[in-house]
C-alpha cells in the first residue's frame, strides 16, 4: 500500500540545482542586509566627515585659536567658539547637578520604596517626559517657566545668593527669566527620564540574594542601596549619567528658546548666553558669508566629536555591567 | 580512568552490535567513526552505528551525553551555526552526507526533524503544512489540499483541525502543536524522521497519541527518537542505543538492551542505579 | 547600650530621610510632566479652531492656520519612514541573524546606539552639506533624509531586539524543512516578530514628529502650500519655532495650537507603541 503512495522521486539533479540557486540567493540576501547595516556606519562617518569638511574654511582661517577665541563678528569675519562652548558646558553642568541626584532619587523610589502597583505607572509617566518633543519644552520654557522665574525666583536668588561673597557672582544680574540657569533647569527636566530609567533598570539587575544577605544582617534599605546596589551597578550608573550628559550637550531647540541668543561670556548664571547647538539653529540660515557658515559647521563638528566621545563612554560603561550579567 | 577504559572498549562493542542487530538489511543510515566538536569541546567521540530502514531506533542516555547532538548531525542542522565541526562519515543510502558536496536541500527533503518544544510557524494551520511543500514542489490547489490533508491525517490531527485550517496555529494545544510539527515534517515525504524528545513537553494522553502515531509511521519512515523516558523507549522502539559522555556504549535490539544488556553501565542506567 | 541605641536611631533617621527624598524626587519629576502637559493642553485647546486645518500659515500678525505645515510634516514623516524603516529593518535583521557576535556586528551595534542619541542638529548639518549645498536648493526630500537618519537607529535597535526574542528552534524547524535562509528570515522570523517591529517604526515616527533641528536647514520653511518635494516645505515644528520666537500674539496662538497637535500625536503614538511592545514581549515568553 505505502509503496504506491511513496513520493514520485524528483530527479536528484533538480534538487541539487535548487540547492545551488538557494545558496546564491542566500548570499545575495546577506550582502543586501549587510549593505544596509553598513549605512549606519556610513551615516556616522559621513556626519563626522561632512562637518569636518564643511568647517575646514574656519579651521584653516583661525587655526586652533578658533577654540578659545571669544570673537563672533559676522561683519568683520572673525569667529571663535569660546562663548558657545562655555554656554554649552555651563548649561550641561547645571543640568547634571540637578538631574543626577533627582534621577537617583526616582530610581531609589521606584525600586525600593514604591508599592508594587505604583511602580510601572510612575515609571511610564516619567518616561513620557522623554517622549515630549523638545520644541514643547522650549515653548513652555519661554512663555511660562522663564516669566515665572523672572517674577518669583530670580529676584530672591539675586537678593540672597547674590550677596554671598565668592559664589555670589554666579547669581547676580537683572532677572530676565531667560539665561543659562533657566536653560540648565529645562535641560535637567529633559534628561531626568533617560538617567532615571537606566538607573532603575540596572538597580533591578542586582541579584536578590546579595540584597537579602545584607537585609539579613539588619541593614536599612538605604544602606543596602548605598553599600550593595550602587557599588554593584557603578559602571552602568556612570553610563546612564554620561548618556544624559550626551543628550544635554546636543539638545538644540529647548535651549535655543530659553538661552537668549546673546554672544557674551558672563559669570552670572542668570545672564543670557549661547550654546553650540543654539548658535547653529539661530544663525545658520542667515549666514551670508562662507566663513560664517563654515564657522557654524565647524561648531557642529566640535559638538559631534564631543558628544560622540561622551556617548561612547556611556555605552562602554553600560556594556561592562551587561557583560558581567551575561557571564 | 574509567572513561578512557570505556573509550577503548566502546567502539568495538558498537561496531559489532549493528552487525547482529540488523544483519539481513542494509541500514538506512550508517554512522562511521563520527566525532563532533562544539568550539573545541569533544561532544561525540567515535560514534558508529547502523540505523535500520523502517524501524524505530531510540537513543537514550543521561542528560548532556550527546543525544541531541547526534540527531543534529544526521540532518546537518548544526551547520547553521559557525565553527561547529563533524568528522567521520554519515552514510545515508550509502552516500556521505557530511561531504560538503552533498546538497543540503536534498538532505533536508529526505530527513525531517521534530523538536522537543513544538514550534508552529506564525501562520495558519494549513500554511504551516503547505509552507515546506511549496518550497520543494509546485502543486495546484487541489493537489496541495490533498497533501495537507494527508499529512494531517497521518499525524492523527485531521479530525481535530479540519474545520479551522485557516486559524492561526498558535491557538492549538501543546499536544496538537507537536502533532502539527510532525505533520509538517512528514508532509515533505521524507525517508527519515528525527524526533528529539517529542513528548517531554506533553501530558500523558498527548504522549500516548504520539507514541501510537510513531507506531503507525514506522511503516513508511525510518524513525530515530531521542527520549528520557525508559518506558517510552521500551514501548515503541525496535533498537536502542545507550550513550554516555559522548560515546556510544551499547546498541542492540530493544528487548536485549532492556532485558540482558551486555554492559554494566547500561544496566545501571536502565534500572535507575546510575551515577 | 545607649551608644548602640543612638547609632540605631541615627541609621533609622538616615534611612527615612533618604527614602523621603527619593519620594520627593519622584514628585519633582511628575510635577514638571503635569505642568508642561497641562500648559500645552490648556493653551493649545484655547487656540484650536477649524481654520487650523484649512488655512495656510499667515503673514506676520495676521490670522490663519497650519494646513500647509501639517501637510508638510505628514509628507516628510512618511517619506522618512519610507526611506528609513526598510533600511533599519534590513540592518537590524543583519545584526540579529548574521552578526550576533563578531567584530563588525558589535561595532555597528555600538555605533547605532550612539547614532540613536547623537545631536539631531549635526545630522541636519550633514544632510545640508551632502544634499542642500550640492543641489543649491533647500528641499523637502533633504528634510526627509535628515529625518530618516533619526528613524534608522530606532528601527535597527528594535528589530535586532525583537528578532533575538524568536527562539532558535523556530529557525531550526524552518531550515530543517529545507527552506533557504532568506525565505526563513523573510517569511517566518520577520512575521513572528511583526508586532515588535511595527512598534519600532511607530516609536521612530513619534520621535521624528516633533523634530525641528534637522529640518531647519534642510526642508527650511514655506509660507505657502507646496507638494513639490524638491522645493522648501513647511513643517509644524519649524513653524512653531518661527512663530513662537516672533513678537506677534496671533502667531503665538498658532504656535500653541501646533504644539498641542504635535504633543497629542506623539504621546498617543508612544503610548500605543509601549502597549504593543509590552504585549509582544509577553506573548514571546
Ligand atoms: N551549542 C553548544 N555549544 C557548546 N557546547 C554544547 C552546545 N550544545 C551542546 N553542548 C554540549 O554538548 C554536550 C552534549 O549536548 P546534547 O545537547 O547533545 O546533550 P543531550 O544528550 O541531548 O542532553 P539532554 O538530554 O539534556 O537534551 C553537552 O555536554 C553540552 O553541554
Ligand atoms: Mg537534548
Amino acid at each position: 500500500m505505502h509503496a504506491t503512495t511513496a513520493p514520485p522521486e524528483p530527479g536528484d539533479t533538480d534538487v541539487d540545482l535548487r540547492g545551488v540557486r538557494d545558496a546564491r540567493h542566500d548570499r545575495l540576501f546577506r550582502y543586501a542586509l549587510m549593505a544596509c547595516a553598513l549605512l549606519v556606519l556610513a551615516a556616522l562617518l559621513g556626519a563626522a566627515a561632512s562637518t569636518a569638511w564643511g568647517g575646514r574654511l574656519a579651521f584653516e582661517t583661525f587655526g586652533l585659536r578658533f577654540l578659545w577665541s571669544e570673537a563672533w563678528d559676522a561683519v568683520n569675519g572673525d569667529f571663535g567658539a569660546l562663548v558657545p562652548i562655555y554656554g554649552t558646558v555651563v548649561t550641561a553642568l547645571i543640568a547634571m547637578t540637578i538631574a543626577v541626584p533627582v534621577s537617583f532619587g526616582i530610581a531609589l523610589f521606584l525600586t525600593e520604596v514604591a508599592p508594587n502597583w505604583m511602580r510601572t505607572p510612575i515609571a511610564s509617566a516619567i518616561e513620557l517626559l522623554a517622549g515630549i518633543p523638545s520644541i514643547i519644552f522650549g515653548m513652555w520654557g519661554l512663555f511660562v517657566f522663564a516669566p515665572f522665574l523672572a517674577e518669583h525666583v530670580e529676584p530672591w536668588v539675586n537678593d540672597h545668593l547674590g550677596a554671598i561673597p565668592g559664589v555670589g557672582a554666579l547669581f547676580q544680574g537683572p532677572p530676565l527669566g531667560i539665561g543659562m540657569l533657566t536653560a540648565g533647569i529645562v535641560l535637567a527636566i529633559m534628561i531626568i527620564p533617560y538617567i532615571s530609567s537606566v538607573m532603575r533598570e540596572v538597580f533591578l539587575t542586582v541579584p536578590t540574594r546579595l540584597k537579602e544577605s545584607a537585609y539579613a544582617l539588619g541593614s536599612t534599605t538605604w544602606e543596602v542601596v548605598w553599600d550593595i546596589v550602587l557599588p554593584y551597578t557603578r559602571s552602568a550608573v556612570i553610563g546612564g549619567v554620561f548618556l544624559g550628559l550626551g543628550r544635554a550637550l546636543g539638545e538644540t531647540m529647548a535651549v535655543t528658546f530659553v538661552l537668549g541668543n546673546a554672544h557674551q561670556l558672563s559669570a552670572s548664571l542668570l545672564m543670557p548666553s549661547n550654546s553650540i547647538a543654539s548658535v547653529i539653529a539661530n544663525e545658520f540660515t542667515e549666514a551670508y558669508t562662507d566663513l560664517h557658515r563654515s564657522s557654524l559647521i565647524a561648531l557642529g563638528f566640535l559638538l559631534f566629536v564631543v558628544t560622540f566621545v561622551v556617548l561612547a563612554v556611556a555605552k562602554l560603561m553600560l556594556l561592562r555591567l551587561a557583560r558581567r550579567e551575561g557571564a | 580512568m574509567t572513561d578512557s577504559a570505556a573509550a577503548s572498549i566502546a567502539p568495538a562493542t558498537a561496531a559489532s552490535a549493528p552487525a547482529q542487530a540488523s544483519a539481513p538489511q542494509t541500514p538506512k543510515i550508517a554512522v562511521r567513526g563520527l566525532d563532533f566538536y562544539y568550539h573545541g569541546f569533544h561532544a561525540l567521540k567515535g560514534i558508529s552505528l547502523d540505523i535500520p530502514t523502517r524501524q524505530v531506533t531510540a537513543i537514550i542516555g543521561p542528560s548532556g551525553c550527546g543525544k541531541s547532538t547526534l540527531l543534529r548531525v544526521l540532518n546537518r542542522i548544526y551547520a547553521i551555526y559557525p565553527k561547529l565541526e563533524a568528522t567521520g562519515e554519515v552514510l545515508l543510502d550509502g552516500e556521505n552526507i557530511l561531504d560538503p558536496r552533498y546538497s543540503l536541500n536534498r538532505l533536508r527533503s529526505k530527513v525531517g526533524m521534530v523538536f522537543q518544544k513544538p514550534v508552529p510557524f506564525p501562520m495558519s494551520i494549513y500554511d504551516n503544512i503547505a509552507y515546506g511543500i511549496r518550497h520543494h514542489e509546485k502543486l495546484g490547489r487541489a493537489a496541495m489540499d490533498a497533501r495537507v490533508e494527508r499529512a494531517l491525517r497521518q499525524a492523527a490531527l485531521w479530525d481535530e483541525v479540519k474545520d479551522k485550517l485557516k486559524q492561526n496555529a498558535l491557538g492549538l494545544s501543546g499536544g496538537q502543536q507537536q502533532r502539527l510539527c510532525i505533520a509538517r515534517a512528514i508532509a515533505l515525504k521524507p525517508e527519515v524522521l528525527l524526533l528529539d524528545e517529542p513528548t517531554s513537553a506533553l501530558d500523558p494522553i498527548a504522549t500516548g497519541r504520539i507514541e501510537q502515531l510513531i507506531e503507525e509511521l514506522k511503516r513508511d519512515y525510518t524513525i530515530v527518537i531521542v527520549t528520557h523516558n525508559m518506558q517510552q523507549a521500551a514501548r515503541c522502539s525496535d533498537h536502542t542505543a545507550f550513550m554516555y559522555l559522548g560515546e556510544l556504549v551499547e546498541f542492540d535490539r530493544t528487548e536485549t538492551i532492556f532485558t540482558k544488556p551486555a554492559r554494566q553501565q547500561t544496566e545501571d542506567y536502565i534500572t535507575g542505579r546510575f551515577g | 547600650m545607649a551608644g548602640n541605641a543612638s547609632l540605631y536611631r541615627w541609621r533609622a533617621i538616615k534611612n527615612a530621610m533618604a527614602l523621603g527624598l527619593g519620594s520627593l524626587a519622584t514628585l519633582f519629576g511628575l510635577f514638571w510632566l503635569v505642568w508642561i502637559l497641562g500648559i500645552t493642553f490648556l493653551r493649545g485647546i484655547d487656540a484650536l479652531k477649524p481654520a487650523l486645518f484649512t488655512q495656510m500659515t499667515p503673514p506676520p500678525g495676521a490670522d490663519g492656520g497650519l494646513a500647509n505645515a501639517l501637510f508638510g510634516s505628514v509628507l516628510m514623516s512618511l517619506m522618512a519612514l519610507a526611506i528609513g524603516a526598510p533600511i533599519g529593518i534590513c540592518a537590524g535583521t543583519w545584526l540579529a541573524e548574521y552578526a550576533r557576535r563578531g567584530k563588525l556586528g558589535e561595532t555597528i551595534r555600538f555605533l547605532n546606539d550612539i547614532l540613536l542619541s547623537a545631536p539631531s542638529i549635526v545630522l541636519g548639518l550633514f544632510v545640508y552639506t551632502l544634499i542642500v549645498a550640492q543641489t543649491r536648493q533647500f528641499s523637502a526630500i533633504a528634510g526627509a533624509i535628515a529625518l530618516a537618519l533619526l528613524v534608522i537607529p530606532v528601527v535597527v535597535r528594535t528589530t535586532d531586539e525583537m528578532l533575538r526574542l524568536v527562539p532558535s528552534t523556530m529557525r531550526e524547524a524552518a531550515l530543517s524543512l529545507g527552506v533557504p535562509q532568506w525565505k526563513m528570515v523573510l517569511q517566518i522570523l520577520l512575521r513572528a516578530s511583526r508586532a515588535g517591529i511595527v512598534t519600532g517604526v511607530l516609536l521612530a515616527l513619534a520621535r521624528i514628529s516633533g523634530e525641528t533641528a534637522p529640518l531647519l536647514f534642510t526642508a527650511l520653511n514655506n509660507q505657502y502650500w507646496s507638494a513639490d518635494v524638491t522645493k522648501p516645505m513647511a513643517s509644524v515644528p519649524v513653524v512653531i519655532f518661527q512663530f513662537a520666537m516672533s513678537p506677534f500674539e496671533s502667531w503665538h496662538a498658532l504656535a500653541w495650537a501646533g504644539a498641542f497637535v504635535v504633543t497629542l500625536f506623539v504621546l498617543a503614538l508612544s503610548l500605543i507603541s509601549r502597549f504593543l511592545l509590552a504585549r509582544s514581549k509577553v506573548t514571546h515568553d
